[in-house]
């Protein structure tokens, strides 16, 4: 009955003939789901921007880094240099804690990087081969860094798409040689990171490559480990072992917050996590209100709908309607137009959307998509709201001798 | 065949209740035309729509062709109604969003009539009515009478045992009045029972039967030209 043609005929019929209605209906429910939807969709942009934001670098990793001393201690000056050298690393990494990944950092900055006809300054960086991952770069072509390649202090490089740009134009540049810093490598691979010239602008190459070629020293800049599947204590505790281990091994002052530096990216996150927490609540509640609102609006109009129809009840019951045929008929035509209208709001949701999204591209607001599940539901909502709302003045239409609905002023 | 009998029926009022039918006996032939009188709250219309399975009644019994109608469940009672019964009112009753080809359909839609079949005799409804012209006008588009054609049209469509007519001349002049008697005898003509309530003597007297309630009670009951008779019991000529 509910999929007979006919009676989508007389509800299309019913629907055409009551413009205000239809228009009314089709408001507080489409409306609703606009602004959930646009709602969901900037809320969601706004994660997005602050996530990519911050993604650039694994959001379960340690960054360990050294400076100069601030305070004396145990008699030796301040203002003295740390440095973080392959055995402070080794320990780290094998002795203090277990690690799934972990990668030095040492950087070249304004290193001649020569390629057949061109040559620009750029960032010579000696990694090791987690260090993509633990960064989260995106690959363009080739490979990255083997641990053979840091093994063997290989003459290999990956080099981002400034690079590959500036130097190499429209041409491949994998298996090209490119002199860094006067010294030949082979090019390997190429990566990018959108929107971030800062990370394209380096040429990664091991480690132990550029302790060996360019320095004939042992410092590793800084250290980056992953803190694995470690909960956010355990990370943070793995962190002050971290520091208290460097702080022994080199005589830092316990209260000196420059000497060593130790970043929990897990409490960052946690953080991160917590704003997105509070965005996704607010629109929930927001979008909560929007959807009660539009519910109570649907309610409202198919009350006043059916009470205004109870005389068409009363007629058509003369006429032989049975009670379900007027109950079908009327709970239908709810959800025929609550569904229509709200994916018409949908529609014009994702739209605006779309059209926005490209005025509104800013550091802390990207690619404001839509959340289906949740549209979907708002819609499930909306459209459940609409056929008992329709369902309880019909039940009460139909449930009355049919005289009385025909006298019902 | 439509018997009454006994039949009660009040209505609840403030503190008590009203009693508007107080055992009515009535047994009218299939193929009759009746007439039912009286004055104004004398109970027609609360019998005719007792017999219209329109409202229900508190004693008595009511079988159509044998079959207890008191019996019936909602849904059976539709189905009376669908089948059997075919009302006229007083007010039209169109469905205001339909056209007139639509409304006098409608009946065929709950018989699960195919909508081709239902427009085509729908048309040809409207045409034995002579507004065929009218087919695609929404009722606020029509005259009184039209709608009246309308109206009747959409009782017969589906060719019932019995028509109910609670007033139907009550809003239209006497000469769209005529007009409609006219149908309803030539429907009468066919073998369908026609029962009709009315105020006026001119209508009264263009059935073969009348009958005259009074406080809820059958006071007269017989051939037209002797019950209509105005000044043997004083009717009022004002409707
Ligand atoms: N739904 C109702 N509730 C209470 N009382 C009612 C109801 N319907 C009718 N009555 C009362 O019942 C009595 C009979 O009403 P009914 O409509 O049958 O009279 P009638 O003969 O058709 O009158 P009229 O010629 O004015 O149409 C009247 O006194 C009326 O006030
Ligand atoms: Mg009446």
């Amino acid at each position: 009955m509910i999929f007979s043609r006919e009676l989508w005929i007389e509800i299309g019929h019913t629907v055409i003939a009551n413009p205000l209605r239809t228009a009314l209906t089709g408001l507080s429910v489409g409306l609703g789901i606009f602004i959930l939807v646009v709602m969901q969709g900037l809320g969601f942009g706004l994660q997005n921007g602050v996530q990519q934001d911050f993604g650039d670098e694994a959001s379960n990793s340690l960054w360990i880094r050294t400076n100069r001393t601030t305070l004396p201690f145990r008699g030796r000056q301040a203002n003295r240099s740390i440095e973080l050298r392959n055995a402070d690393k080794e320990i780290l990494t094998e002795k203090l804690f277990e690690t799934p990944l972990h990668s030095a950092r040492r950087m070249l900055w304004g290193s001649t990087i020569q390629a057949e006809n061109e040559e620009g300054r750029f960032a010579v960086v000696g990694v090791n081969e987690d260090y993509d991952q633990l960064e989260s770069i995106p690959l363009v072509s080739g490979r990255w860094l083997h641990q053979e390649d840091v093994a063997q202090s290989a003459k290999v490089c990956v080099i981002g798409q400034t690079i590959v740009d500036d130097l190499f134009k429209k041409k491949n540049p994998i298996g090209e040689y490119i002199r860094l810093r006067n010294v030949t490598f082979r090019v390997i691979g190429t990566f990018s990171r959108s929107g971030s010239r800062w990370t394209n602008s380096m040429a990664l190459i091991p480690i132990t490559t550029l302790q060996r070629v360019f320095e004939g020293a042992d410092q590793v800049g800084r250290v980056i480990v992953s803190t694995g599947d470690r909960t956010v204590e355990e990370a943070s505790a793995m962190a002050s072992m971290a520091d208290g281990a460097l702080r022994t091994r080199h005589a830092v002052h316990p209260d000196d917050q420059r000497a060593v530096r130790v970043e929990d990216n897990n409490e960052e996150f946690a953080m991160y996590q917590r704003i997105f927490m509070g965005i996704r609540l607010f629109i929930w509640v927001i979008g909560g209100f929007t959807l009660f609102a539009g519910a109570i609006g649907v309610a409202n109009i198919m009350s006043i709908v059916v009470k205004e129809r109870t005389v068409e009840i009363g007629v058509r019951k003369a006429l032989g309607a049975t009670s379900s045929s007027i109950v079908i008929l009327i709970v239908v035509e709810a959800i025929a137009l609550t569904s229509i209208s709200g994916i018409l709001g949908m529609i014009a949701g994702v739209l605006t959307l779309e059209f926005v999204a490209p005025f509104a591209e800013h550091d802390y607001f990207s690619n404001p998509a839509v959340n289906l599940n949740v549209t979907i539901t708002a819609l499930g909502v909306l459209v459940l709201s609409g056929a008992l709302s329709g369902l309880a003045p019909a039940l009460r239409a139909v449930r009355i001798r049919p005289i009385e609905a025909l006298r019902y002023e | 065949m439509l018997s009454l009998r006994s039949i009660e029926k009040s209505y609840p009022l403030a503190g008590g209740q009203l009693p508007v039918l107080k055992g009515i006996d009535l047994i009218i032939e299939q193929g009759e035309m009746v007439a039912i009188m009286g004055s104004s709250g004398s109970g027609k219309s609360t019998l005719l729509n007792v017999l219209g399975l329109l409202d229900n009644f508190d004693a008595g019994s009511y079988h159509l062709d044998d079959v207890d109608m008191s019996e019936l469940s909602e849904r059976q009672a539709a189905r009376y109604r669908s089948r059997f019964l075919g009302f006229v009112f007083q007010s039209f009753n169109l469905i205001a969003f339909k056209s007139a080809l639509e409304n006098v359909a409608l009946p065929l839609f709950y018989q699960k009539i195919p909508r081709r079949e239902r427009q085509k005799r729908a048309l040809a409804m409207l045409e034995r009515m002579g507004i065929a012209d009218r087919a695609h006008h929404l009722p606020s588009e029509l005259s009184g009478g039209q709608k009246q054609r309308v109206a009747m049209a959409r009782a017969l469509i589906t060719t019932p045992r019995v028509i109910l007519a609670d007033e139907p001349t009550g809003a239209l002049d006497s000469v769209t009045s005529n007009e409609v008697m006219d149908v309803l005898r030539e429907v009468n003509s066919t073998g369908i029972t026609v029962i009709i309530v009315t105020h006026e003597a001119d209508i009264a007297a263009r059935c073969d039967r009348t009958i005259r309630l009074k406080d809820g009670r059958i006071i007269e009951d017989g051939n037209s030209s002797e019950v209509v008779e105005p000044t043997a019991h004083g009717i009022s000529p004002i409707s």
